[in-house]
């Protein structure tokens, strides 16, 4: 039966922005082998994600909300408004998808002046041929707590399109984390971005290492003066695997800080491009910034392009960018194995102390064995 | 069985340059053996080409630890045979803590003989020796350390790593006082313990660090041959009279 419709639903809109956005590319590097542009958006059935959310009950006896959306549109409207407010989904042809398919959206709201010690661990559980995990984090006034995101996926999943909104209000601190550790057969595009005000501090901590194709961008906007961010990230496409990530701080207000920090590495046929982005405008006089991004390249045919974009319209400003890439040092693996430690255990203590200063970000030390567990597993 | 660290004949090339050109030299466990020189006379390619740096060549010649042959093994597999090389540039190792180092190494070279508790116990008791924090465990791997600290954290592998023969590359160069006495005790404390056993290679151009160790044997290695051998009185001439002294007595005794 024929459907009429007068009037073009939001989730229309969306849906027609996803087929007619252009992909995020051009294809990075001459071994890149995935061709982004082809995926075709109305190829697959859209399935579930659902979210499991943990959090101690200490926390949740001091008003700490995760809930649907439209729950909490009806419970604390003023927070569930700032959905749309940080990832503009007119603005990408995945977020416009995630728009048009977000099944359940769920929304933490951190309340007034309340510290939570635990973090709050989210698990999407995906299920069906494409799953849209939508997150909105919204730390009030003074509020301090810690976000851990992770996924778990049916096999058959093959496209994710993942959305998080932070928000980070006057003198919060809030840590957002994101362990994407998807099975191969999946492609992850994900937008996920923060708006910082006055005083409050907003932490990234990012892992890709999972999935097939992992495309994405991470992203802290600092609006006022006082305002920070650390926007810190490992990844390791390894085998086939591809990464294309961008992460940007962008700083609209004076007196604002942030620090970028990146640390990967590829092996096999491994590709990764990263643009890492600071945005300093000319208002921000004052501001802080500064970028690091390394490399390792443990294999001939693995390639990682890296690449700073600095944009600074301010004039009294502090900038800071390095970034190196290479192979491991030979006189730290010959100095290693004159310890008895035998090479290939060298090679794998030496790459893995190479990615210890972005694994020193993330907040909890099982996430941190977590990560150099599943490092050394790719380190080969 | 010839017990003993035995080179004999050896030449080795960095490159296209023949750099040491027939050494023979042997230190017999619990012996202690100085090899003196001017700089660039080939001590270091000595050490490394022992140890087994993938920079060097060995053109000819061979070296056995307690009958061993050490130039056929990988460089791990020579630390596991006994043999230690103190660096005189060590490498750092960033992110890779001195604490994770020390016990991956000593598990590598002998595997499950100490159980935690006790390896602990015996990291604390160097430690104090070499008049170290303990928050040193805590640093990454030479990373951001002082010449001194670099050669204390050698020392503290040395002792923990317990291997029958130790090359040390100009271990007191660049130290101050303090931590020349440091490194200086330590060394004496392993000789008169569990190191009574150990054979040393001490591998110096200033005789300061042999008033903490007596040599028993001292060579004198001058354009990639041991061109002198004495006893401890020849490390005193050499303070004396320096290089040059040796050099003249060398070169008219050859002519």
């Amino acid at each position: 039966m024929a459907q009429l419709s007068v009037v073009r639903s939001p989730h229309d809109e969306a849906l027609e922005l996803a087929r007619t956005l252009p992909a995020p590319g051009p294809p990075p590097g001459r071994f890149w082998k995935i061709d982004v542009t082809k995926i075709d958006v109305d190829g697959f059935s859209p399935g579930s994600s659902e979210a499991r959310v943990e959090i101690a009950s200490k926390a949740a006896l001091r008003g700490v909300v995760a809930c649907d959306l439209a729950a909490a549109a009806a419970s604390h409207p003023r927070e569930a408004a700032a959905e749309g407010t940080v990832v503009d989904w007119r603005g990408g042809k995945f977020a416009a998808l995630n728009a048009a398919h977000r099944q359940s959206r769920l929304c933490v709201i951190i309340p007034h002046g309340v510290v939570v010690d635990e973090p709050i661990v989210v698990r999407y559980h995906l299920r069906g041929q494409a799953a849209f995990p939508y997150t909105l984090v919204v730390a009030n006034e003074g509020a301090k707590a810690t976000i851990v995101i992770r996924f778990e996926a049916e096999s058959g999943v093959s496209l994710v399109s993942e959305v998080v909104e932070a928000v980070a209000a006057e003198r919060s601190n809030l840590e957002c984390v994101v362990m994407q550790d998807l099975p191969k057969s999946a492609r992850i595009f994900s937008s996920r971005r923060g708006k910082v005000a006055g005083d409050a501090e907003l932490r990234w901590a990012i892992a890709e290492l999972g999935s097939g194709l992992s495309v994405g961008d991470v992203r802290s906007i600092l609006t006022a003066p006082g305002a920070g961010t650390t926007i810190a990230g490992v990844f390791f496409p390894a085998g086939e695997q591809h990464l294309d990530l961008a992460s940007e701080a962008e700083h609209p207000a004076p007196q604002t800080r942030s620090e970028t920090l990146f640390k990967s590495a590829a092996v096999g046929g491994g590709q990764a491009r990263f643009v890492g982005n600071i945005r300093i405008h000319r208002a921000a006089h004052g501001a802080d910034a500064t970028l690091r991004d390394d490399a390792l390249l443990l294999s001939k045919d693995a390639h990682i392009d890296s690449i700073p974009a600095l944009e600074i319209a301010a004039n009294d400003v502090k900038a800071y960018h390095g970034a190196t890439i290479g192979a491991l040092n030979q006189e730290e693996i010959f100095y290693a194995t004159t310890r008895g430690i035998a090479r290939p255990d060298a090679e794998r203590m030496i790459a893995l102390g190479f990615f210890e200063p972005a694994i020193a970000r993330f907040p909890t030390e099982g996430l941190r064995y977590e990560l150099r567990t599943k490092l050394a597993e790719k380190i080969v | 069985m010839a017990r003993g660290l035995i080179v004999s004949q050896l030449r080795v090339a960095a490159g296209s340059t023949e750099i040491l050109k027939g050494i023979d030299l042997t230190v017999e466990p619990g012996r202690v053996h100085a090899l003196m020189g001017p700089n660039g006379s080939g001590k270091s390619t000595l050490a490394f080409a022992l140890a087994g740096h993938p920079g060097y060549e060995i053109v000819g010649g061979g070296a056995r630890l307690d009958g061993e042959d050490l130039l056929a093994l990988s460089p791990d597999k020579r630390a596991k045979a006994g043999l230690f090389l103190s660096f005189q540039y060590p490498a750092a190792i960033p992110g890779v803590s001195v604490a994770n180092f020390l016990r991956t190494a000593r598990q590598a070279v002998k595997p499950g003989d100490l159980p935690p508790a006790k390896f602990r116990q015996v990291v604390f008791e160097q430690l104090e020796l070499l008049g170290i924090e303990t928050a040193f465990l805590g640093r990454y791997v030479n990373d951001g350390f002082s010449g001194g600290e670099k050669k204390r954290l050698e020392m503290l592998q040395l002792a923990i790593l317990e291997p029958r023969y130790a090359i040390l590359d100009e271990t007191d160069s660049g130290l101050d006082v303090d931590a020349l006495r440091a490194v200086g005790d330590s060394l004496q404390t392993l000789r008169k313990g569990k190191g009574a056993e150990m054979g040393f290679l001490i591998i110096t151009h200033y005789p300061r660090i042999l008033q903490y160790v007596e040599p028993d044997v001292v060579h004198v290695m001058m354009d990639g041959r041991i061109v002198k051998t004495g006893g401890a009185q020849l490390a005193q001439q050499i303070e004396a009279e320096g290089y040059d002294g040796i050099r003249e007595e060398v070169t008219s005794g050859a002519a």
